[in-house]
């Protein structure tokens, strides 16, 4: 654009609109007549009183703006965590104010207060929907022991045959933790993996919520190959000087395997069948009771009642656990060292002798050889 | 228990069971005392035969000295009968996981995914930021997660696992338990890329700015101080380091494209390459220089094309070709 024709293009437009307020306030000179209300009441009279002695500069009001820049936003201090801090201390203090509800369910309660094989009731399970089964046209006949009868077109599971079946079970769990056995909790389906890690952080066992890899115990050499273990004497206290054995040794098959959902792993409860290792199942009416070992007649797709019996089963583990480790103190260990480490450590000491007595050989020539 | 289980794996090498699950009170009784007796010389083991048991192995007082890991409780764990010089001395072990998901295919992460599902579900409540105020973190992708644990982990499952973790990382930092930090460890990177910054070179004492360029073959050096338009390259003056006057325009193309040819003088270094390479050489290490006395120079330099380093190098010879890409004269027949 041309700067000295400006006036000419754009004169006449900028003549026709009003000048606005603003700009005029900018103009003038004068001050407001805004009253100043002045903190010292001294000064006030007397500058009031002498009018001539009044120099106040009249400053523009623009200059005076100017002057005193403000932030638009003031930064307000971060008290999230004072704030948060006292939420919580008003909670402690009142929280528990009012009236108490006597019986309330939360379905965090299995997971915050596991129950144990003694706090198994008819009650309790029937709450947590152990008894239902599935519609009486799947059922399995192997299951016909186990059912109580037909109430809406489902097979309702007896809930004593449940309680006394997962008493045993309990006791199963029981004592082969205490003898040292390796159990497996294994829980597949979605959702079942907080039942599945908290019974074998229980029970001090392993724990599988993902796919059960076909071969995991029949071709463990390939599966399971370099799989970091560790070896442990009676106080469950690791054990130094066995890497050697770790390296060559074959992987290792649990001792007892707990299935919540038996019908998604037929294939792990076949291997199981095939290695000879005890497996502990949910079975419910549409299952095969012969694939497990100790059957657990109950509802196997309700989440409450799988963490109902994964946590009886975990608590079960616990105290075998214990059991174990305070009669090992007291001198009593009911599993013996396995075949494996046993011949290992065999070898180990035939061979530590061989050299004792070959460095004996070779000191004695030496002597003979210095003497002659 | 288990030592029953074991010495059945040895001995039968998972025949599938004909008889039943469990071996009658009398075999097991057999088995059971055959373990406890270790010493006798006959081993029942079907496995690949031990290495030689005579002492010409060297090996063989590596793993002597064994010793239970707890000092504290001594005497429970050993035998007493067997004789010194360093022979194991062990009464119990037996061989556990070192993880609870033994049995998994991926155990560390699922170890780890376990732990940052637990902390959700304990630290779920805690006030957290919005997610544009959280602290930038260089979380580890899928495929470095999975070169750093050595598991091939399914990209659900990271997923999942990801959404978890960042909405723990959302946690107000005041608040946030180092338990959390802990279990967010496993899929940070080790290094926070956000937290890199630019190396602020300096003008030294003496007024000088140093920078480096490259082009081709050609690496240069040039210090740049405020002066009057004196050019050295390589201890000469420009019309001489330089026989093109195109490669002399373009030694200098930072300073004339910002007209401070005039402002500052150059003393340059440049090696290796030909003389167009190294005259582009010379024009990024003085639009470096130059950008340290006026940082506000660089977009214009860039523009100018004074920043951007050029990547092309000669491409290789080929085998089967007379050079990086000429074929051999071929005529059929």
């Amino acid at each position: 654009m041309i700067i000295r024709e400006f006036g000419f293009r754009h004169g006449r437009k900028a003549l026709a609109t009003p000048l606005r307020q603003t700009w005029l306030r900018t103009l003038s000179t004068e001050t407001s007549g805004t009253p100043v209300a002045f903190a010292d009441p001294a000064l006030e009279s007397a500058l009031q009183g002498s009018p001539d002695t009044r120099t106040v500069t009249k400053t523009p009001a623009l200059f005076n703006q100017a002057a005193k820049p403000t932030r638009r936003r003031p930064v307000i201090p971060d008290t999230t965590k004072e704030d948060w801090e006292a939420a919580q201390e008003l909670r402690r203090n009142i929280g528990r104010v009012g009236s108490r509800i006597q019986r309330t369910y939360s379905p965090f309660d299995v997971f915050r207060n596991p129950p144990g094989p003694k706090d198994v009731t008819l009650e309790l399970l029937m709450a947590s929907q152990a008894h239902m089964g599935h519609h009486t046209s799947v059922w399995n006949p192997a299951n016909a022991r186990y059912i109580y009868g037909v109430r809406e077109g489902i097979h309702i599971i007896s809930l004593e045959e449940t309680a006394a079946h997962l008493r045993r079970a309990a006791r199963v769990v029981e004592e082969i933790a205490y003898r040292g056995g390796l159990i497996l909790f294994v829980g597949t389906r979605p959702g079942q993996t907080q039942i599945v890690t908290q019974a074998a952080r229980l029970a001090g066992a392993c724990q599988l919520f993902t796919k059960w890899i076909p071969g995991t115990i029949t071709n463990s050499d390939k599966i399971l190959n370099r799989m970091p273990m560790k070896v442990v004497d009676q106080f469950d206290q690791e054990l130094q000087g066995f890497n050697s054995h770790l390296m060559e040794r074959r992987a290792l098959v649990p001792d007892l395997v707990i299935c919540l959902n038996p019908m998604e792993n037929f294939t792990m409860l076949r291997e199981c069948g095939h290695v000879n290792v005890p497996t502990i199942g949910v079975i419910d009416t549409n299952a095969e009771p012969t694939w497990v070992t100790y059957a657990i007649p109950a509802n196997d797709d309700s989440l409450r009642c799988l963490a109902v019996i994964g946590s009886v089963l975990g608590r079960a583990g616990q105290a075998g656990q214990r059991r174990r480790l305070e009669d090992a103190k007291k001198g009593k260990v009911e599993w013996t060292t396995p075949m494996e480490i046993q011949q290992w450590m065999t070898i180990q000491n035939r061979q530590a002798e061989y050299a004792a007595r070959a460095a004996r050989e070779k000191q004695e020539e030496n002597a003979s050889a210095a003497s002659a | 228990m288990s030592a029953l289980r074991h010495s059945f794996r040895c001995l039968r090498e998972f025949r599938p069971a004909s008889g039943p699950q469990w071996p009658s009170a009398t075999t097991a009784l057999a088995y059971r005392t055959r373990t406890s007796s270790p010493s006798t010389s006959r081993y029942l083991s079907t496995t690949t035969p031990r290495p030689a048991i005579l002492g010409d192995d060297i090996h063989a007082d590596k793993d002597i000295a064994i010793v239970p890991a707890s000092r504290d409780t001594p005497g429970k764990n050993e035998h007493s009968s067997s004789g010194g010089n360093g022979a194991i001395q062990i009464a119990y072990a037996r061989a556990v996981p070192h993880s609870p998901s033994y049995f998994s295919r991926q155990p560390i992460f699922n170890d780890s995914f376990v732990v940052i599902q637990d902390l959700a579900r304990k630290y779920g409540r805690l006030p957290i930021l919005p997610k544009d105020k959280v602290a930038l973190t260089a979380w580890k992708t899928k495929e470095q997660y999975r070169l750093a644990a050595g598991e091939h982990v399914k990209g659900r499952d990271y997923a999942t696992c990801m959404t978890l973790a960042k909405r723990l990382n959302q946690i107000h930092p005041d608040l946030k338990p180092d338990e959390v930090k802990e279990g967010l460890a496993p899929f940070m990177r080790d290094i926070n890329y956000h937290k890199n910054r630019p190396k602020i070179v300096p003008v030294d004492r003496f007024g000088r700015s140093h920078g480096v360029g490259r082009r081709k073959s050609s690496v240069a050096r040039a210090w740049v101080v405020e002066g009057n338009g004196e050019v050295l390259v390589n201890g000469k003056p420009l019309s001489e380091a330089f026989g093109r006057i195109h490669d002399r325009e373009s030694a200098v193309w930072a300073l004339k494209s910002t007209d401070r040819l005039d402002k500052y003088n150059v003393w340059g270094l440049v090696e290796g390459g030909g003389t167009t390479g190294q005259a582009e050489a010379m024009a990024l290490a003085v639009a470096k220089a130059l950008c340290t006395h006026e940082p506000a120079l660089k977009n214009p330099l860039r523009r100018a094309g004074c920043i951007t380093r050029d990547p092309r190098r000669v491409e290789r010879k080929k085998h089967g070709h007379v050079k990086a890409r000429k074929m051999p004269t071929w005529v059929k027949r």
